[in-house]
């Protein structure tokens, strides 16, 4: 074995990491925040009766759901800039993730409008509520325990597919961060080794936050 | 006509470049598979202890970005010296990161099953191992058949971060010829139609399986 | 008993002597009847594909020199600019013909053999963007491909000049640094004067042209493999000076540069 492992060098970056670190959970929050909006608005899209609406939505989440990642953020980037709209690296990343949260999320809360039995929503219009009123008071928060699962999986996979940015020429990240590093000095198992340990952090802090948030919000 | 540079050759290049795609899809869910079925049943049947072990093992491969598995693994063979090529790197990394979820899978088919029914075929007299193979694995198997489509599905798109350590899969291919001749809209919609066009019949068949399936219930 | 002492004696002779038959790079390579080399196809004409996207150019075409005298086939591993030193490190390339600057903080990481190709750095930039000259970069949106020499460069000097307007952008592959800036996402970058050449006369970019000379010192490039091959290394010290020497360098030169080949020593040390 003729390596030496140099930590020192790691070590002393890691500040730097930890700041493209936090670039990376705004990244992935504010791609949820754009997917989960998107995403209802095409669940409701694929269950309306406007044939167009029904297409524009079909489309988007099959072509979310049957190419890889990496290529929406590539196809956002280059594909785009071809026809004279040019998208930096971070913004191509946020809307090709965003893209692709959009296109699952709607599969997940198809399925959860799906499980909330009709009966419910008949039920509370009968008891006198508006249905804008009977939607937020009765609908919803049983949608949310439905949804809540698939949700902070969505929010984990964001997390992780931030690490594509790097491919785009992004170098704001974690990974695009690592890679600069690693770029100068080649020292590729230490940085990388201390970036995987900060996504795993990440991840689990995630992880335990929405196990809490749900052990609150669904005690009955 | 269209005035372009892209011929048949690119289209050939590019269809090389799914082969590659598919072949790692293929080696990643063969290994996957087996490793996650046999993790899955023994989360299923073990103590609390080796669960809770084995599942902080598997986790790691969740929480990790693949791209990061993979230049890590790449990295680590090289520093112990070990002489095989990227592309078993990327088999067994692809393998590891689909038994983690394989497991998972495999595990809540197996908790799927309604602990009476293994219960009433033990007291009919099956052994252990009978009532695993003819009771646990047809319920079993109908419950995980989606997700483990699903996660198929999951592993082909994967595949093509594999480009970072210089593997030519159909998206590294299609970057080739968009730096040949500078017209990445149209090969780039090519090489998503390719992925479509592979990825729809899986999910289709899964869906069609979910739905069979169902219907005995 | 006796056989079992014997088996044992032998087993440990073999330990104790490893250490002196242990082959290097160099035998390796040989025996293996495969010469891998890292070589960088997204930038002409060192390194390209043709119509059939089979690897052409300088690079390449020294590479097959390579392995034909050492009696191997040669193998093209593609690796984009800044994956040149992390595939040789890791075991995918033997060799790097890819164009590489020798710079002393690569040189802490692998070995590096005497200079086969020099470059001189010009600015390119696209029609309209108006810019003539190194000087006026200052303020401008810049860009060019992480971890190179030039890259380096022109990120210090955007850095010195401070210029609210002026940035600098780092990219993963030369072929995005070109996309960029016909796409106007960068207004020039600084790359060598034969790529900027071949760049422009293949037309595949719209409207790029060059934009007057870079002040920075000759980029001498070399053969890179992993640092303490030794025996590797003076192989292809001996392999450089016989291409020169033989004629053939310049045959490469002008088949896909044009002219002759550039000065490859430094007047006054002996390297």
């Amino acid at each position: 074995m003729g390596y030496t492992f140099h930590w020192h060098q790691a070590l002393e970056a890691l500040p730097a990491m930890l700041a493209g670190a936090l670039v990376t959970v705004e990244t992935a929050l504010l791609s949820m925040v754009i997917g989960v909006a998107c995403g209802i608005g095409l669940a409701l899209a694929r269950n309306s009766d406007n044939r167009l609406a029904r297409g524009f939505a079909t489309t988007w989440v099959e072509t979310a759901r049957n190419t890889p990642a990496l290529f929406q953020i590539y196809m956002t980037y280059f594909g785009l800039g071809s026809l004279g709209i040019f998208i930096d690296s971070y913004p191509a990343l946020l809307i090709g993730i965003s893209f692709n949260n959009a296109g699952y999320l709607a599969e997940t809360f198809r399925g959860g409008l799906r499980a909330v039995p009709p009966t419910q929503m008949r039920a509370a219009r009968s008891l006198g509520m508006s249905a804008p009123q009977a939607f937020r008071l009765v609908v919803l928060p049983q949608l949310l325990r439905t949804v809540f699962h698939p949700l902070t999986n969505q929010m984990v996979w964001a997390i992780l597919m931030t690490s594509l940015g790097v491919v785009v020429g992004l170098n704001t990240d974690l990974t695009g961060v690592t890679q600069e590093l690693n770029v100068r000095t080649f020292r590729t198992f230490e940085f990388f080794a201390m970036a995987a340990v900060i996504y795993y952090a990440i991840t689990k802090i995630v992880t335990l936050s929405a196990r809490l948030v749900a052990a609150r919000l669904f005690r009955y | 006509m269209i005035e372009t540079d892209f011929s048949t050759t690119d289209l050939l290049f590019m269809l090389k470049g799914a082969g590659m795609t598919l072949t790692l899809t293929f080696w990643a869910m063969l290994g996957g598979t087996l490793l996650g079925l046999i993790l899955g049943v023994l989360r299923a049947v073990s103590p609390w202890w080796i669960n809770a072990a084995l599942g902080a093992v598997l986790d790691v491969f969740r929480s990790i970005p693949l791209l990061i598995q993979f230049i890590l693994a790449n990295s680590i063979k090289s520093i112990i010296g070990l002489q095989v090529s990227a592309f078993e790197v990327a088999c067994v990394m692809l393998a590891l990161y689909t038994s983690a979820y394989c497991t998972e899978i495999v595990r809540a088919g197996v908790l799927a099953v309604p602990a009476t029914t293994r219960r009433a075929g033990r007291s009919l007299g099956l052994t252990y191992w009978q009532d695993m193979r003819h009771i646990v694995f047809p319920i079993a198997l109908r419950v995980s058949l989606p997700s483990w489509t699903g996660l198929t599905l999951g592993v082909l798109k994967d595949t093509s971060l594999v480009l970072w350590i210089g593997i030519v899969e159909l998206l590294r291919a299609s970057q080739v010829i968009v730096t040949r001749i500078q017209e990445p809209l149209l090969v780039l919609a090519i090489c998503g139609l390719i992925y479509f066009l592979i990825s729809f019949p899986i999910s289709r068949l899964g869906a069609y399986l979910e739905t069979r399936w169902r219907e005995y219930d | 008993m006796r056989l079992h002492a014997l088996a044992a004696f032998a087993g440990a002779a073999c330990l104790l002597l490893s250490p002196l038959v242990q082959a290097d790079k160099l035998d390796d390579i040989i025996a293996s009847g495969k010469l891998r080399c890292a070589v960088v196809l997204d930038f002409p004409p060192m390194g390209s594909r043709d119509e059939k996207n089979e690897p052409i150019g300088f690079d390449v075409d020294t590479c097959n020199d390579l392995a034909k005298a050492l009696g191997v086939k040669a193998e093209i591993v593609e690796t984009p600019f800044p994956d040149r030193i992390p595939a040789l490190v890791s075991n995918r390339a033997d060799v790097g013909v890819a164009s590489t600057s020798d710079t002393l903080q690569r040189a802490k990481t692998i070995g590096f053999s005497i200079p086969y190709f020099a470059f001189k750095m010009v600015v390119l930039t696209k029609k309209g963007a108006n810019i003539g000259s190194y000087a006026s970069l200052k303020g401008r949106k810049t860009g060019s491909v992480t971890g190179t020499f030039e890259a380096i460069a022109l990120e210090k000097d955007v850095k010195k000049w401070n210029d609210p307007k002026g940035s600098f952008r780092a990219y993963q592959t030369q072929a995005d640094v070109f996309l960029a800036l016909s796409q106007g996402q960068i207004e020039a970058t600084v790359v060598t004067s034969t790529v900027a050449a071949a760049t422009v006369k293949a037309g595949k970019y719209k409207d790029l042209m060059m934009g007057g000379d870079a002040p920075y010192d000759i980029d001498y490039v070399s053969l890179i493999t992993l640092r303490q091959e030794f025996g590797f290394i003076n192989y292809l010290n001996l392999f450089v000076n016989q291409q020169v020497r033989t004629g053939r360098a310049q045959e490469l030169n002008a088949k896909w540069i044009g002219g002759l080949l550039p000065e490859l020593t430094i007047k006054g040390v002996y390297y």
